[in-house]
């Protein structure tokens, strides 16, 4: 690669990661203007987040959110390493194909879909729409994508690790939580942190399925916008900016541990060529 | 010969039982409830109005034909600008933490990127006030289409960005060297080489960002004006504000023949997958 | 010989997969305190034989008695048999002293006696001081000592290694050898070791059971087998071999390239057809004149410690010969032999006939 042709692909790289990234430090920067919209940048002021501290409405919400996301992702995560579990015992191609396609539409399927079709289930079994139903949806769809994380590492997973734990007199439980269950964590840790962040992000499907009684903070952000410029969103932007460079920090620390973990193996491995 | 795992049959059900409960209830239930309940009227009788309706309906047909054009210039928007950008993240040192700042804005909440675009492109606004300096003048940014689709591309550019990434860090540069060495300049190389190779980067990409543009309907909601442009913004409106769930169903039915369409069309990728 | 124990005993055992039939109508007994080796090539049912000893997998039909004991049915965590794999599968989360604790742990033993047991057999291994070392630490040498250590410290009566050194470059390897020998030796436990490295199962092998199609070719020590094949495919799979047809025709003389020789086998009828068995170390370069063959030789390769020529001779047969010197004139060579270099096989026998026939005609030349 030539040097001209380096420097270009620099420029251009800047410019990509400036048109990422603008809009979030614009929102970021007008959560300290003391105007009333986001343009004119007037004054410094702390204000809006004091606003933001001070009202009740949004911080239960935001403890529902949490609520929801721990919940949910904590019982996804159960349901889907199971699932995994299942999964990687199946022998037979055709039935593992089926049952990974099935576990893979919610994947695919476009929120709207979710949404609408959870919204005629839950009023087909007569549930009320409210926390219940929101925590049931957002189990439901991050269940596949903790499959999907713990099943690659359940089939990097040497099999006759397995055979060993037997050969030493393992029974199944002991298999399950001395052998397999220690080999998998990482992968589990990272299904949480996925199935956290899908409940976190989630506006369309909770949009649908919450009724009137109970809200999260996306479907709250969403009415809230629909009213035009409120600088205490800016401010509460700002805050969950921040939240969420935390949890991808903390999300790729234990993503880090486990290559690094993975890496010493396989450089283990190297040896044995 | 290595039959490894002995264990038997009957093993695997307490695994699955509360997983296939899941399935059972959350994938199949679902997607064979929005299909009956698109034969039902909004007088609750069974019927095949909705389709009739929809099929003869040009409103229905031109908001169909609209939210494809939109979700095909989305998708074309954001692959121009995410190939370049995959293409030269490759070339730089510490790409983990290059690709960890691409995927940082994923993690900031959807409404959050939507609501940001409000103030950007209000009449008060900076792009606005760009526009007045360089002479332009004011324009009528916020509730078009163009900004409808200006938006959704920028949500989508990870999207788009990461499977090719991933495609392109996969290419051994052992062939890239070799199509020099045959005589193919940069561009070459580039068009004839490493474009193929990272064809199924793309097909992922592609479909991670089609088959949500024809759905987004919160964007359109607050960017682009209140107007039902897209089938994502027809289904929430029959669903939640004239309450014609059957109608509404019977669009999201046609949303997921198109998503079984779209991925049929992309899915060349998993073949390059198996080889590997 | 003093009388041995038996160990192990399988006694005509089928395993099928599918169609595919692994195991057909396995036999064999294993005296206590010996060294064993299958050797077979992939496929051949080696590993699966290891398999149903060690219970992960379980016989179709047929017995397997351990120590007098039918354990036929017996799942693999209940039999006092231990394992050492091939890739090791040693566990990643734990370091090595846990690794070797594991089986002990499950036993529910003592602390004190796990930690003492785990220390000791350590130092038999060689790797006293390793104990908090994580396995992605060690290397493929080290790995198979824990791997060994790990199977060990349950007291095994029989201990079972599948493939164990196929994974170790070529130089720990041959070092691995002379440790699991003296290891398998000082322990006093019986091994039963599969590989498909003929000469990693002639170097350590009190007796060597050859494997092929799911069947046992042939068993014996790693002499009786290298010098006297059953058949050919013992006689290609075991050392390099030039392999021609001929004709038995009276006891002790064999035909064969339109020539009649003298040999050392007997008990077949006149006229018989068999195959000749020829190793190439034991053949002589000389003159045509001199030579008992005469061969033309098509290429020659020096190897180090020989040359290894290809020839062939006028019927159009191979011939592999390690010649300590370079051949000059490549147009015609001649080649001797001594009778005893030469081993007639007969085709279809199986190793009751042929452990039978061999034995007569040894009588007989005794009586002589």
């Amino acid at each position: 690669m030539t040097e001209k042709k380096h420097w270009l692909g620099r420029v251009y790289l800047v410019f990509a990661f400036a048109l990422l990234y603008l809009p979030i430090f614009y929102l970021i920067f007008y959560s300290f203007s003391t105007g009333k919209s986001m343009s004119n940048f007037k004054g410094f002021t702390f204000s809006h987040y004091q606003t933001l501290f001070s009202d009740s409405r949004l911080i239960v919400i935001v403890l529902d959110t949490l609520i929801v996301a721990v919940l949910s992702s904590l019982v996804a995560t159960i349901i889907g390493t199971m699932g995994a579990l299942g999964i990687y015992r199946v022998q037979n191609k055709h039935w593992r194909n089926l049952i990974l396609s099935l576990n893979n539409i919610l994947m695919v399927s476009p929120d709207v879909i979710i949404g609408a079709s959870f919204l005629i289930l839950f009023t087909a079994l007569g549930v009320t729409l409210g926390f219940g139903s929101v925590l049931v949806s957002h189990i439901a769809f991050s269940i596949p994508i903790v499959v999907l994380l713990v099943l690659p590492r359940l089939r990097e997973m040497d099999a006759t690790m397995i055979d060993a734990a037997r050969d030493l007199g393992a029974n199944g439980w002991q298999i399950l939580s001395q052998v397999i269950l220690p080999f998998i964590l990482p992968s589990v840790f990272s299904g949480y942190f996925m199935a956290f962040t899908y409940s976190l992000d989630d506006f369309a499907v909770t949009f649908f399925v919450t009724g009137n009684g109970f809200a999260t903070l996306s479907v709250e952000i969403y009415s809230r916008a629909r009213q035009g410029i409120n600088l205490e969103i800016n401010a509460l932007s700002a805050l969950m900016f921040i939240f969420s460079i935390v949890l991808i920090v903390g999300y790729y620390f234990i993503n880090h541990y486990t290559q690094s973990r993975r890496n010493k193996r396989q450089r283990g491995g190297a040896y044995l060529k | 010969m290595k039959k490894v795992t002995t264990l038997t049959k009957t093993n695997r059900l307490p695994y699955f039982s509360l997983y296939f409960l899941w399935i059972g209830l959350f994938v199949i239930a679902p997607v064979a409830l929005i299909v009956y309940q698109s034969f039902f009227g909004i007088d609750h009788s069974l019927t095949l109005s909705n389709y009739r309706t929809y099929l003869s309906s040009s409103v229905y047909l031109r908001m169909t034909f609209n939210s494809f054009w939109f979700a095909f210039l989305i998708t074309v928007l954001t692959l121009a600008i995410s190939y370049p950008t995959a293409y030269f993240l490759t070339k730089l040192e510490h790409r983990q933490l290059w690709i960890l700042l691409i995927i940082l804005p994923t993690w900031i909440n959807l409404l959050l990127k939507a609501y940001a675009f409000i103030g950007i492109f209000s009449q008060s606004g900076s792009v606005n006030n760009f526009l007045t300096f360089i002479g332009v003048g004011p324009q009528q940014l916020l509730f078009t289409n163009t900004s409808f689709i200006l938006v959704a591309a920028y949500i989508q550019i990870p999207f788009m960005i990461l499977p090719i990434y991933n495609s392109l860090v996969d290419i051994d540069p052992a062939i890239i060297n070799a199509s020099h060495d045959l005589g193919a300049n940069n561009f070459q190389t580039l068009w004839r080489v490493i474009f193929p190779m990272s064809i199924n980067g793309v097909r992922s990409g592609v479909q991670a960002v089609f088959i949500p543009s024809l759905s987004l309907f919160m964007i359109t909601r607050l960017i682009g004006g209140n107007k039902v442009i897209t089938l994502g913004t027809a289904i929430e409106e029959h669903f939640m504000t004239t309450m014609n769930w059957g109608m509404g169903s019977t669009i999201g039915v046609v949303l997921i023949i198109i998503m079984f369409i779209t991925m049929a069309l992309t899915a060349g990728g998993r073949k390059g997958k198996a080889k590997s | 010989m003093a009388k041995t124990e038996t160990i192990l005993e399988l006694q005509h055992v089928y395993k099928y997969f599918d169609d595919f039939t692994a195991l057909d109508d396995i036999n064999f007994t294993l005296d206590q305190g010996k060294f064993y080796s299958f050797l077979g090539p992939s496929g051949s049912g080696k590993t699966t034989i290891l398999r149903t000893v060690s219970g992960l997998i379980l016989a179709d039909k047929g017995k397997v008695l351990f120590d007098g004991q039918d354990i036929t049915n017996l799942p693999a965590e209940k039999r006092k048999v231990n394992t050492v794999f091939q890739n090791y599968a040693l566990f990643p989360h734990l370091n090595v002293f846990d690794n070797v604790a594991f089986g002990l742990r499950l036993k529910k033993m003592a602390k004190s006696e796990i930690d003492d047991r785990v220390v000791a057999v350590l130092k038999v291994i060689q790797m006293d001081g390793y104990e908090n070392r994580m396995i992605s630490e060690l290397s493929g040498g080290q790995q198979q000592r824990v791997a060994i250590a790990r199977a060990i410290v349950n007291e095994p009566r029989l201990l079972l290694l599948d493939e164990s050194l196929s994974a170790l470059d070529q130089k720990l390897r041959q070092q691995m050898q002379y440790e699991l020998r003296s290891l398998q030796q000082r322990l006093g436990i019986t091994f039963l070791f599969v590989t498909h490295d003929q000469e990693e199962a002639l170097a350590m092998s009190d007796e060597i059971l050859v494997m092929n199609d799911g069947k046992i070719q042939q068993s014996g020590t790693p002499v009786d087998i290298y010098d006297e094949p059953i058949n050919h495919f013992v006689a290609n799979f075991i050392g390099a071999s030039n392999i021609v047809p001929g004709v038995m025709v009276r006891d002790y003389e064999v035909a064969f390239v339109g020539k009649t020789f003298e040999c050392a086998d007997a008990g077949m009828r006149p006229n018989e057809k068999v195959e000749v068995v020829l190793r190439p170390e034991d053949i002589d370069v000389t003159t045509p004149e001199q030579g008992k063959l005469v061969v033309h030789v098509d290429s020659q390769l020096f190897r180090g410690d020989h040359f290894e020529i290809n020839s062939h001779d006028e019927d159009g047969n191979q011939w592999l010969i390690y010649a300590t010197n370079s051949i000059e004139d490549k147009d015609k060579v001649g080649l001797s032999f001594t009778p005893n270099a030469l081993h007639v096989m007969r085709f279809n026998e199986d190793e009751a006939d042929f452990d039978a026939r061999l034995s007569q005609y040894e009588e007989g030349d005794n009586a002589d």
